[in-house]
């Protein structure tokens, strides 16, 4: 019923037909005013193996909110193994040795010779067009042997099956370009559920039914890509607007990587990001927080350490022209416009947080009033900063869709007229205050649903190292002036800097 | 019980606590009795709801009114869709479109109004200190919708715009033309088109708000950072004066096919939906929590649902596949669903009548039933995590016809389902007679023609 404010991660795959798609978000911050310091209920807490805990106690009904987020996602991967982090997500629903199994022994005895048959077929299948197609006949009719042998001691989706009988809503999870979360409510007598699940598979997942688990990838990548040309126009804008930073790949991973991903490389992947130092569980709703500290102490304490991950990631090298690219595709025209800029907590950041809400934010902002009801030149037309994550610079983004008979040329020309104003005319003190009103009424009502609470408050604390990024957001935005405003647009929304992704029809024969 | 600490493979490991078996763990009792809302007529027979909560300095309002879609005349589907846009756009009162929009933007207080298939529903929410202003506001676009010539235009452009666009996105597509072939006959499978909306003017949406919307056919909650007192006030200040009287329109219920062809709807792409749909119980109907069993062991309940658990982790066949049921008022709707790569439609199509069949041939097996009883009664505490929603289901339930005790009888009804009950609703509504069987999808590339399941009728 009410309006949902939008929420990190701003785009992300998760396993259960749900896709975050494009959110622009605005992070959040008090009302000075309302007196409600969030900061004063928060704990935090550090445990000796470098996890990281957040707790409010909030008890409106008998429920709570429990989030687990790993500094980790699609930009970590290795080349050539583009979609192993949202493969590994779907592949820690499969259980652990405790959770899914029969008889342990037995099934990894099935699971190694599976795995070593599999390996054994995709060498073979990725020599392509040199491939032996009687020796794949031969592995393909093993491979099934052994699933069907696995399945003697497999008890299939036990970790949901024990939270949906336990009355969990909202059990799900997601892979963002950044951030890996896990995510469910539960009634509140039974947290202890969720961390004897959570830290089992935080230490030993199994990695049963894989291959089936990869075609479902496939299928995933056909119903929510190959099928919706408008995202794989997103998909190609961001192949092309970076150049070689890894926020050029898709989440869900290349059809050609996702065919080939192997167990082997997703544990040593899980290994290194889902240790406790690479992790923030935030706890919100109906608790005792000393007592649901020492729950969380008890399971995850005994996790093991690891050293932090290494990361190496290639810097993206200025833009030094104007890109342009298109997609033929049998749909209606769909226009993407993105610029690269710095990412939080650069001051600049917040400056394109306060643009993106003037443009776009509500029925009286820019391009409504101008391109949607005024020109009526578009369906829709709307403004993103931080795309497509945030842990390195990232693009400010356009995306819109002309109106019939109008054309993305006559949508893209209108966009700019708007820039071009940015850039000439100071914004007025009412403009500016009704965007801070804004953002301040919506943090108020964010901390009305315990899930929402735990979302920002992990989110803020694994992207920036400090939940009260959050907290002091309102502060810096209202810290932006109408100068910083046209110094920014003049500097980063400049034409060289540009990448502009059209879908433009063409019918099929 | 113990077990390594290391993932599969690892070398790292150092020993690890014992996990305790998580069917054993033991819980305390959850006592929590939800508050209750008040409930008051005013004398122009407008109903409110009003429920205190101080957390926060917010106040949050809905309303629900008797109008929708399957009121709509003939010829001009997409007007109610259409009278609920321009109501919140089109200006109020003295504002215009224009000004409404400024004043609640800038007082950061959203209103947002939606007329759906039988009833539309709307919502503001204000912090406290600027209650009165918006509430204004939002009273006088109930009221006194202004429909502005140019705002109902653009409301008509952009849905126009909206189905030139319904084909780019083949899932929202198919379960669009599904409801075509669903509600067949009934007022409820009449769809926009750019012909009917074109066909719209503005008399049209004065017309519809005028039969509609009027103080006996609407209902109001308020809740958040007032008294009970304060609320009452506040509505009969605004709506107290208000004495139009309108239409109580009922639609026919839908019914079932029979002996329905398998409806295909040809589209190019890499993958088809797939869906076999009926309609069910009602929300009033005895056979109601039968079936919302029966529906969570076959596609909503999780992963270990038997839909999911077939097409999508023992064959790998689907990313989405499940089931849904939405019990309404007099009748429900059910439908068991995937999405799948075009060459496995075949396939798909018979693992899912295999599955109902199933369900109609042999009784589920007992700890299925209790799952999905267990499942279902232990989350009912989600349908009270605010104040708002409980105010708001006790809304819905009036308006429904449900008496208030039905909600906290819903738990004890869950758990008095049986085995027998069960097989029992699926062999009266999932007869295979009365099914609507739908795929989208490219014939060319099927792995088996479409006619190997029976007569096909091409609905494009």
């Amino acid at each position: 019923m009410m309006p949902s404010s939008k929420r990190p991660p701003r785009a992300a795959v998760g396993p259960f037909g749900v896709l975050l798609t494009v959110a622009a978000l605005v992070a959040l911050a008090p009302a000075a005013s309302s007196g409600y310091n969030l900061e004063e209920r928060v704990q935090r807490v550090t445990l000796e193996n470098g996890l990281r805990l957040l707790l409010v106690e909030r008890h409106t009904s008998p429920t709570v909110a429990l989030y687990i987020r790993h500094l980790v996602g699609a930009a970590d991967e290795a080349d050539g193994q583009t979609g192993a982090a949202h493969l590994l997500e779907h592949m820690l629903f499969k259980g652990t040795r405790t959770i899914g199994s029969k008889n342990f022994k037995e099934e990894e005895r099935v699971l190694k010779r599976i795995r070593e048959t599999g390996t054994a077929l995709d060498r073979e299948r990725m020599k392509g067009a040199r491939a032996d197609e009687a020796e794949i006949k031969r592995l393909e009719q093993k491979l099934k042997e052994l699933q069907s042998e696995a399945k003697e001691w497999v008890v299939e989706n036990e970790i949901d099956r024990l939270y949906t009988e336990n009355g969990a809503v909202g059990l799900n999870a997601s892979t963002g370009q950044d951030v890996t979360t896990y995510k469910v409510s539960l009634p509140s007598n039974r947290i202890e559920l969720w961390a004897r699940i959570e830290a089992d598979r935080m230490t030993t997942p199994v990695m049963r039914e894989f291959y089936t688990e990869r075609d479902v990838v496939m299928e995933e990548r056909r119903q929510t890509y190959e099928s919706v040309p408008a995202r794989k126009l997103s998909e190609l804008f961001f192949a092309t607007a970076f150049a070689a930073n890894p926020y050029r790949r898709p989440i869900i991973g290349w059809p050609s990587d996702i065919a080939f991903l192997s167990p082997d490389y997703l544990e040593s992947f899980f290994r290194q990001y889902h240790a406790p130092g690479n992790t923030v569980i935030a706890i919100v709703g109906d608790i005792d927080a000393a007592k649901t500290l020492e729950m969380v102490k008890k399971y995850f304490g005994p996790i093991p350490a690891h050293p932090p991950a290494v990361r190496r990631v290639t810097e993206e090298p200025p833009q030094s022209g104007p890109k342009r690219v298109t997609l033929a595709a049998d749909a209606n025209p769909h226009l993407i416009i993105g610029w690269h800029k710095p990412t939080l907590p650069a001051f600049e950041d917040y400056v394109f947080d306060v643009i993106e809400a003037l443009l776009s934010k509500g029925r009286t902002s820019r391009f409504h009033r101008s391109i949607v009801q005024g020109k009526q030149l578009a369906e829709d037309v709307s403004a993103a900063n931080g795309m497509p994550g945030a842990r390195y610079p990232n693009l400010f983004m356009i995306s819109g869709t002309p109106r019939h008979p109008h054309g993305p040329d006559e949508l893209e020309e209108a966009v700019y007229v708007e820039l071009e104003k940015l850039k000439k005319e100071p914004v007025q003190k009412q403009e500016l205050e009704k965007i801070v009103n804004q953002l301040r009424a919506e943090f108020i009502r964010e901390l009305n649903s315990n899930s929402g609470l735990a979302s920002r408050l992990s989110y803020y604390e694994i992207i920036t190292g400090d939940y009260r990024y959050m907290t002091r957001y309102i502060d810096m935005i209202e810290k932006v002036t109408p100068k910083d405003i046209m110094e920014a647009a003049k500097k980063y929304l400049t034409e060289e800097n540009r990448t502009v992704a059209v879908l433009q029809r063409k019918v099929n024969p | 019980m113990a077990a390594g600490p290391c993932p599969a493979g690892a070398t790292d490991a150092q020993p690890a606590p014992a996990w305790p078996d998580p069917d054993r763990l033991t819980y305390g009792e959850i006592r929590f009795s939800p508050p209750k809302p008040q409930r008051v007529v005013l004398e122009n027979g407008l109903t409110v709801y009003t429920l205190e909560d101080r957390e926060l300095p917010l106040v949050q309002v809905s309303f629900l009114v008797g109008a929708g879609s399957v009121f709509e005349p003939d010829g001009k589907a997409g007007l109610a869709e259409l009278t609920g846009d321009a109501m919140r756009t089109g200006g109020a009162g003295k504002l215009g479109g224009d000004e409404v929009d400024e004043q609640l933007e800038y007082l950061a207080a959203p209103v947002s109004v939606n007329v759906g298939m039988e009833y539309g529903t709307g919502s503001l929410s204000v912090l406290k200190r600027d209650l009165e202003k918006a509430f204004r506001i939002f009273a006088d676009i109930l009221r006194r919708p202004a429909f502005e010539e140019a705002k109902v235009e653009h409301a008509k452009n952009l849905k126009i715009e909206e189905l030139r666009r319904v084909f780019d996105a083949p899932q929202r597509l198919a379960f669009r033309e599904f409801r075509r072939v669903l509600y067949a006959g009934n007022p409820r499978g009449r769809l926009p088109e750019i012909q009917t909306i074109e066909a719209i003017t503005r008399d049209d949406l004065v017309a519809f708000h005028r039969a509609h919307v009027f103080p006996r056919n609407l209902r109001i909650a308020v809740t958040g950072d007032l008294s009970k007192e304060e609320a009452l006030a506040l509505v009969e200040r605004h709506f107290g004066d208000w004495d139009d009287e309108g239409d109580f329109s009922t639609a026919p219920l839908p019914k079932p096919q029979e002996q329905g062809p398998l409806y295909h709807f040809s589209r190019k792409g890499p993958q088809s939906t797939v869906i076999i749909g009926t309609i069910g119980p009602g929300k009033e109907s005895p056979d109601f929590h039968a079936f919302t069993v029966l529906d969570h062991i076959l596609g909503s309940g999780g992963f270990r649902s038997r839909i999911f658990q077939e097409v999508r982790s023992n064959r790998g066949l689907a990313y989405s596949a499940g089931s849904f049921f939405e019990g309404r008022q007099g009748y429900g709707t059910f439908g068991a669903y995937a999405m799948t790569k075009t060459e496995s439609t075949g396939q798909v199509l018979s693992v899912l009548q295999d599955i109902l069949k199933d369900a109609r041939e042999s009784p589920m097996p007992a700890q299925d039933i209790h799952l999905a009883k267990r499942s279902i009664v232990n989350s009912y505490i989600f349908s009270f995590t605010s104040s708002h929603m409980i105010a708001f289901q006790h809304m819905a339930l009036e308006f429904h016809g449900l008496p208030v005790k039905f909600l906290a009888e819903y738990p004890a009804k869950i758990d008095a389902v049986t085995r027998e009950d069960v097989l029992k609703v699926a062999q009266k509504y999932l007869a295979p007679d009365r099914r609507t069987v739908f795929v989208l999808g490219d014939e060319t590339k099927f792995d088996e023609p479409l006619r190997s399941f029976g007569t096909v009728k091409r609905v494009k």
